[in-house]
């Protein structure tokens, strides 16, 4: 049987685990602007990335970012995953391979349509002129809003298709008693339904979370040149920079925030609702 | 996405008693309640509705809008249009970035595949039936590059492959060797996930039938197991090309000048603008990942399996 597994895991192996590793001896090393990389075992480049200005404001966009897309495509996933959950009729199937569709389409396509909706002369722009609204174009692209919607838009169907697994698992029954019982639908909502949903929310967060926190393409697209996010900020070192130490240093910087964080706030809700 | 679970499964027999039995549907977000709702309950129907049509808008209001702005005459993207054409798919064609580029993630993403389903099938396999100690632990490794963001692993693998060129003294960067290495690394996981979901809803009662009436493992396992499988397999075998195909991040580093994915080479065009010409190079994208979807679905469910 270990015959049947090992190709398999050898694979990832080689070309996961391997090479993670790898990246955190360089990230030890040293930069130098001659030989690129001198052999060293050193912190300095961790060090230098924490009292950067410059990073910790990408750090800190990151993070903000993240935290608001993810409250807000909670908000806007609950009620679409539970009306597809809901859904009993041969609509669903269709409805789940609809929601999954975006979800394989790549970001590079869908920013592209957010280029054409928000640009200067895009859909949004010319209507309000066209309505006599404004007259000089309302500057939506290349603004953290863009990079929000663009993000949100990304991760909502992972959301969506997460939290309806976890709704559809609840009883109807449980529902149709509170409501019998006289409570109200947002009583409904409040004391039965979201407790109940509460494993798979806390599942759907962590993972738009991580999506978020790694966005590259729709901060690259939406974002412009001043608004800088942590993925595309590693990229750079790598591609432009040339400076792999510093940038194997941000790789694991951002590798540890998001593992952090994602841990700390599985086990804070866990514990707070658990019982 | 699958495999959480809240408390205990749908009770269908308590529902269907309970769905004869009321007169009325009172499931309160999802129904209307008895005649009469009060103003307060209408209002918060309404503001349920919006928001999961403003859920969906938001999904996919960019899709659709690269599919329209494919079709616009002029070769700046303005509201409204000068008129209708398709003559930039033809032009998407004949630019030799968007062809290539199409070629290499099409070539890419078939070897990937073709590598990473049987690898992933065989573990996925060994994984569900036999006990094997540290199961979990190989689960975790198996499915640890689609946890592991991809540009770090992007990242460590440019490394990697650096040092490999050093000590091997040849080329792997913007080979198409490398390049399919990396994207093997999207394509088994999403094997394991697919073929692992779909094997634990198989009864294995006609294998043991089959062994039974005489049948070698061999033959079982061609003539039962494989078959059985084969919804599954199929699948993952799309799903994996597909997300090979449109994958940027991972890519990103291990690409070079003369041999460049489908996604690279639209991202380095949108950074300079955004024309039908790449709108039509999207839509053409959009429609592939449409039919290879439905497909899947008439294999295997998606609403069981994601």
């Amino acid at each position: 049987m270990f015959a049947l597994i090992l190709p398999a895991v050898l694979v990832v192996a080689a070309l996961l685990v391997g090479p993670m590793v790898l990246l955190a001896r360089i990230s030890l090393n040293q930069y130098s602007a001659t030989q690129l990389m001198i052999e060293a075992t050193t912190a300095q480049n961790y060090l230098n990335a924490v009292a950067d200005p410059y990073y910790r404001g990408v750090m800190l966009t990151t993070l903000v970012m993240a935290f608001i897309c993810t409250a807000l495509t909670l908000a806007l996933g609950f009620p679409a995953a539970y009306r597809l959950a809901r859904m009993e009729s041969r609509w669903k199937s269709l409805v789940t391979v609809l929601t999954l569709i975006p979800l394989l389409v790549g970001n590079v396509v869908r920013a592209a349509g957010w280029l054409g909706l928000l640009g200067n002369d895009g859909l949004i722009n010319a209507t309000l002129r066209g309505l006599g609204l404004t007259s000089e174009p309302l500057r939506l692209v290349y603004t953290p809003g863009a990079v929000a919607v663009g993000t949100i838009a990304v991760v909502l169907p992972y959301m969506i298709l997460t939290l309806s697994s976890v709704i559809e698992s609840i009883p109807r029954a449980v529902e149709e008693a509170a409501a019998n019982l006289g409570a109200s639908a947002f009583t409904v909502f409040r004391r039965v339904v979201w407790p109940l949903a509460l494993p798979g929310t806390v599942a759907g967060c962590v993972l738009v979370f991580i999506l978020c926190m790694n966005t590259y393409a729709t901060a690259v697209l939406l974002g412009g040149s001043q608004f800088k996010m942590m993925a595309p900020a590693v990229y750079d070192q790598f591609s432009k920079g040339m400076n792999w130490p510093f940038g194997a240093a941000l790789a694991f910087i951002l590798l540890a925030a998001t593992l952090v964080l994602t841990v700390l706030g599985t086990a804070l809700l866990g514990r707070r609702y658990a019982r | 996405m699958g495999q959480v679970r809240a408390g205990p499964g749908p009770d269908t027999v308590t529902r269907e008693a309970v769905t004869r039995m009321r007169a009325a549907p009172l499931s309160p977000l999802a129904a209307p309640a008895l005649a009469g709702p009060g103003l307060s309950v209408r209002l918060g129907r309404l503001a349920f509705l919006a928001a999961v049509f403003l859920a969906y808008a938001i999904v996919f209001a960019p899709i659709v809008m690269v599919v329209v702005t494919s079709f616009f005459d002029q070769e700046i993207v303005t509201f409204p249009p000068d008129g209708l054409t398709i003559r930039w798919y033809l032009n998407a064609w004949a630019q030799r970035d968007f062809a290539r580029g199409f070629l290499t993630s099409l070539q890419i993403a078939l070897a990937a595949t073709a590598i990473g389903v049987p690898l992933g099938t065989a573990a996925a396999l060994a994984l569900v039936r036999a006990t094997i100690p540290g199961r979990g632990f190989i689960n975790t490794v198996l499915l640890a590059p689609l946890a592991v963001p991809a540009i770090v692993a992007g990242s460590a693998l440019y490394m990697f492959y650096l040092r490999a060129e050093d000590w091997l003294d040849m080329d792997i960067k913007a080979t198409l060797g490398g390049l399919v290495a990396a994207n093997v690394l999207i394509t088994i996981p999403w094997t394991v996930r697919l073929v692992t979901a779909s094997l634990a809803g198989l009864d294995r009662a006609a294998e043991e039938a089959a062994a039974n009436l005489g049948a070698r493992p061999l033959t079982v396992f061609t003539r039962i197991t494989l078959p059985m499988l084969r919804p599954g397999i199929v699948a993952a075998a799309l799903f994996s090309f597909v997300a090979s195909f449109e994958n940027l991040e991972l890519n990103l580093l291990l690409v070079g000048p003369g041999r460049t994915t489908l996604p690279v080479a639209m991202l380095s065009y949108l950074e300079f603008r955004m024309d039908p010409t790449l709108a039509a190079v999207a839509t053409a994208q959009i429609l592939m990942v449409t039919i290879l979807m439905l497909v899947t679905d008439r294999f295997v469910k998606l609403s069981r399996i994601v």
